[in-house]
């Protein structure tokens, strides 16, 4: 009984380093997640900066459609590609162990 | 994908065309009583989108403006300020009935561009609407 706690102990301490966070890798610029997060973002400021030009200055509205509606097809699609990562999540969290 | 916010730029790009042609439809009728005006022609031009590729340009917008060339009407009205000896004064050659339907011709095409521009959109979304089930 007593060597099995050990032997647990000791499992669990070789798999400590497995969920410290890794500052090179994750989702960083480099991945196609960062990169899509980058152009998201970019879709955003652009639908943002061209929604505040329309407001203050009286730039082109035709713009400002075009830039919401860009923003707006990029934010639905986050959205559906996040619900399905989230359930899939689910997913194997209900997996029977 | 691409190609469905290309085509929402180029009805942008329409939908602008067709709004400055009506601006100078309007300028046009705003003068038709003008003496020695002159009404503007806008001719349209291939122009390059943002998201076309090097070199090309499928987009449209709305040229340097340029003056119809043809007579001036010489109206005949002895007390007018700006009459000459024989009572005439040069008027505007703009043709109210031609810029009426200019505009309504200008109305047409923007509402195409608008149809054109609300059907990419739909496309678009419903093709997203596929990942939600």
């Amino acid at each position: 009984m007593d060597m099995n706690v050990a032997l647990a102990a000791r499992s669990y301490g070789a798999a400590r380093p497995l969920t410290a966070p890794d500052p090179a890798g994750g989702a960083g610029p480099q991945t196609a997640a960062g990169r899509f997060a980058e152009t998201f973002a970019q879709t955003l400021g652009t639908a943002e900066t061209a929604a505040r030009d329309t407001m203050i200055s009286g730039a082109d509205p035709h713009a400002l459609v075009t830039a919401l509606s860009e923003a707006q097809l990029a934010v639905e699609t986050t959205v559906a590609v996040r619900d399905r990562v989230v359930e899939a999540y689910l997913e194997i969290l209900r997996m029977p162990v | 994908m691409s190609q469905l916010a290309h085509t929402l730029g180029l009805s942008a790009a329409g939908m602008q065309a067709q709004a400055t042609r009506l601006r100078h439809v309007s300028e046009n009728i705003a003068n038709a009583d003008t003496p020695g005006y002159r009404r503007k022609l806008v001719p349209f031009e291939p122009s390059a989108l943002p998201t076309d590729p090097f070199g090309a340009r499928s987009g449209v917008q709305a040229g340097r403006v340029g003056l119809d060339r043809s007579e001036l009407p010489q109206i005949y009205e002895p007390g007018h300020i700006l009459a000459d000896e024989s009572g005439h004064y040069l008027g505007s050659n703009v043709d109210l009935l031609v810029e009426l339907a200019d505009a309504r011709e200008a109305q047409r095409s923007y509402e195409a561009n608008l149809r054109m521009f609300d059907q990419a959109r739909q496309m678009s979304q419903s093709l997203i609407g596929l990942l939600r089930k």
